[in-house]
């Protein structure tokens, strides 16, 4: 119910993204008895194809050019993740990982190949439309530096709706309802200074769901946390996804996390080394 | 939206108190300094000016329509009992002085030198300005013999002293040339080199025998209580006598009101450079507030905040460290114009000079509205002009490079 509203907001890009939905139609086309004409059955299939995957990415590759020699640090990526999945990413450092949840999350781009996300082909954005389809699809967790210092943690939540210009009373409402989702009914009004490292990781991660996206990006979510405080916050994701049905992809290096985790992608040198569910 | 931007922007202040303090208070004492230094300087010029109109010009002068082209004595108001009783009917009139002029030369016997001969009748004006400024010898007066009063600077011109004997030649009211020999009573320093080296007093009674016209009166000054009506009763009077001319101190000394326009200008200038000085402490606060913020800056565009967002809250930011210091120091420059004005600064212990440039030993500083105005509005463009640089920047800012930075 939380998130039944995320069809319409995706709706205002589906039209930017008819292209890219010519990939998922040629992946379709192959399925005989299909028309193979666009613009007349596809739309059924592809929305179809909607609800399940979430992410997917073709051949992604990543050449860094810094320093004059060039770094591969993504070497043709293919993954898709579902609607659902609780996805670990991980692998030795410098395997690529933040450079793989970054793309994903439209804050890179891609040498090469394409990135699918919630039915849009993030390269065909501009900038701005980029910015606002983060705002409304992607909820982020980063490894630190999540919050606004100034603001109290009700604050910080509300902000996000705030910018997708919300009602106050909505924003209100919503984020005290998701901080008490996280377990932090008694801290709404404490500043980030004023919570420990979990917590403030915890409203991180109320922050991002607040925004209702599509999925939950988190590069190393608990990489700056004690252990009693990454088992409560894996938890508290794990529960998210169970009960909402909240996609989530994080990258990490905590076995104890990658136990736990229901899929997990391993990368070795910019590709896919191994992808095991469970 | 907005509100919340706005909030934002000021709970950001407050992040680095000491260092937003510092900035605040900078603002406050720049808009202090600056204003009450020009508040202080036109309390000097108002000063000077009034002492100019008080000593030579007055507020209104009546005059035959002819004589203020040559000083040619015939010309002379000719119903100058009738104006003088009329204006000491105005409610508006503090003073009047009835004088005769002629412009003739002063020669002593080393040399001789351009003056304005003033006629002035020492019984009926009381109080004439040019008394306080009598620094040897002593005002005229009708128990001796032709008396004169000379300036300081005519009397080294001429090698005079008290008592020395001099001679003014001039045109009578036929264009005859006459003159008579006069004596030093007393001499008076005006601070003004030039009224005092070509302006001479004698009395009245002995000016008009030369001339061979008693009663010649050719200009009776008036000084008002509000010198800003001149214009408005100068009309008035010009209406009910109609063979007069009637001129305000503006008409008779544009030079006065140049000197006002460019005390003006001054003032301004002053002001513009504190305010550079103070934009550039900005700027540089600023930068170091959104430079430190790289990583918060970078993540609130990860998720989501459009540039327009960040910049504007940058912007916001940086109008609040101005506009909290600003009006601070405008009610502080106020209160200290307002005390000051009344009680006065007193510069005489460190400040002897200031007499020789026709200021007095105490400073009243005055300033109009219409400046406390203009400041505001000038700082608050300041504000907004030095907010756009630090803002432009978080345009530039990308959010990978600014994450890649947690690890
Ligand atoms: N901006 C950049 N310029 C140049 N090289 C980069 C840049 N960002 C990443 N790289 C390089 O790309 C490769 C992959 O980096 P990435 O950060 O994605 O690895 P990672 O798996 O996240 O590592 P870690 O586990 O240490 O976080 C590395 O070799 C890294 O040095
Ligand atoms: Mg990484």
């Amino acid at each position: 119910m939380r998130y039944a509203h995320r069809a319409e907001s995706n709706y205002e890009y589906s039209n930017s993204t008819k292209e890219s939905s010519d990939e998922c139609y040629a992946a379709e086309s192959m399925i005989p008895g299909v028309n193979t004409h666009p613009m007349t059955q596809i739309e059924p299939e592809t929305s179809n194809l909607k609800k399940m995957s979430i992410i997917t990415t073709t051949g992604l590759t990543k050449v860094y050019n810094a320093d004059q020699v060039p770094v591969h640090a993504l070497r043709g990526v293919d993954l898709t993740i579902d609607k659902g999945e609780f996805t670990s990413i991980v692998g030795p450092s410098g395997s690529g990982k933040t450079t793989l949840l970054n793309i994903i999350g439209g804050l890179d781009e891609p040498t090469e190949g394409k990135a699918l996300i919630d039915n849009t082909d993030l390269t065909t954005l501009s900038d701005r439309k980029l910015i606002n389809f983060r705002l409304h699809h992607i909820g982020f967790v980063f490894q630190a530096y999540n919050l606004i210092p100034v603001l109290t943690a009700l604050e910080n939540v509300s902000f996000i709706m705030q910018m997708q210009g919300r009602s106050s009373r909505e924003c209100r409402e919503k984020s005290i309802d998701l901080l008490k989702e996280v377990g932090l009914e008694d801290k709404i009004n404490k500043r980030p200074s004023e919570l420990s490292g979990g917590q403030q990781q915890r409203v991180a991660v109320a922050r991002a769901l607040a925004s209702k996206p599509a999925f939950v990006l988190a590069d190393e979510p608990t990489a700056n946390l004690d252990s009693v405080s990454t088992a409560e916050l894996l938890d508290m994701m794990l529960e998210l996804n169970e009960r909402e049905e909240m996609t989530f992809v994080f990258s990490t290096h905590d076995q104890r996390v990658i136990d736990r985790a229901r899929r997990v992608v391993t990368l070795v040198d910019g590709k896919i080394d191994t992808d095991e569910k469970r | 939206m907005f509100v919340n931007i706005l909030k934002l922007g000021w709970k950001n202040v407050w992040r680095n108190p000491a260092r937003s303090g510092v900035v605040i208070i900078a603002v406050l004492l720049g808009t202090w300094a600056g204003i009450f230094s020009a508040g202080f300087f036109n309390g000097m010029l108002q000063d000077y000016l009034h002492k100019q109109i008080e000593l030579s010009i007055g507020h209104m002068q009546v005059e035959h329509p002819q004589f203020g082209d040559l000083y040619n004595p015939k010309y002379s108001v000719s119903n100058s009992n009738e104006i003088v009783s009329y204006l000491e009917a105005q409610p508006y009139t503090r003073e009047i002085s009835a004088k005769s002029i002629a412009t003739g030369l002063a020669q002593s016997p080393h040399s001789s030198f351009g003056v304005t001969i003033n006629g002035i009748d020492v019984e009926a004006d009381t109080s004439l300005a040019i008394e306080q400024y009598i620094t040897e010898g002593e005002m005229i007066d009708t128990t001796s013999r032709n008396p004169i009063l000379i300036g300081i600077e005519l009397a080294e011109r001429l090698d005079l002293e008290l008592r020395s004997r001099m001679v003014l030649s001039f045109q009578d009211v036929t264009g005859e040339i006459t003159g008579g020999a006069f004596r030093v009573a007393g001499i008076f320093d005006s601070f003004i080199d030039q009224f005092d080296e070509s302006t001479v007093f004698v009395l009245q009674s002995d000016l008009n025998r030369l001339l061979g016209n008693m009663d010649a009166i050719h200009n009776i000054r008036v000084d008002m209580d509000d010198l800003a009506t001149a214009e408005m009763h100068a009309e008035e009077i010009e209406q009910a006598f109609p063979g007069v001319l009637v001129k305000t101190w503006r008409d008779i000394a544009p030079d006065l009101r140049y000197t006002f326009d460019m005390m003006d200008l001054t003032l301004y200038i002053v002001m513009i450079i504190i305010i550079i000085g103070l934009v550039f402490s900005i700027i540089n606060t600023m930068l170091m507030a959104v430079l430190e913020r790289t990583r918060e800056l970078g993540m609130l565009r990860a998720i989501g905040m459009n540039k327009s967002r960040t910049f504007s809250m940058v912007m916001i930011e940086t109008v609040f460290l101005t506009m909290v210091g600003a009006p601070g120091g405008l009610l502080l420059s106020w209160l200290c114009i307002t005390y000051f004005g009344n009680v006065g600064i007193d510069l005489s212990a460190f400040a002897q000079g200031l007499n020789q440039y026709g200021i007095g030993t105490v400073v009243y500083p005055s300033l109009t509205w219409s400046y406390y105005l203009n400041i505001m509005l000038m700082i608050a463009l300041a504000a907004l002009l030095s907010a756009l640089y630090p803002a432009w920047r978080t345009l530039k800012l990308k959010p990978v490079q600014a994450i890649r930075k947690f690890n």
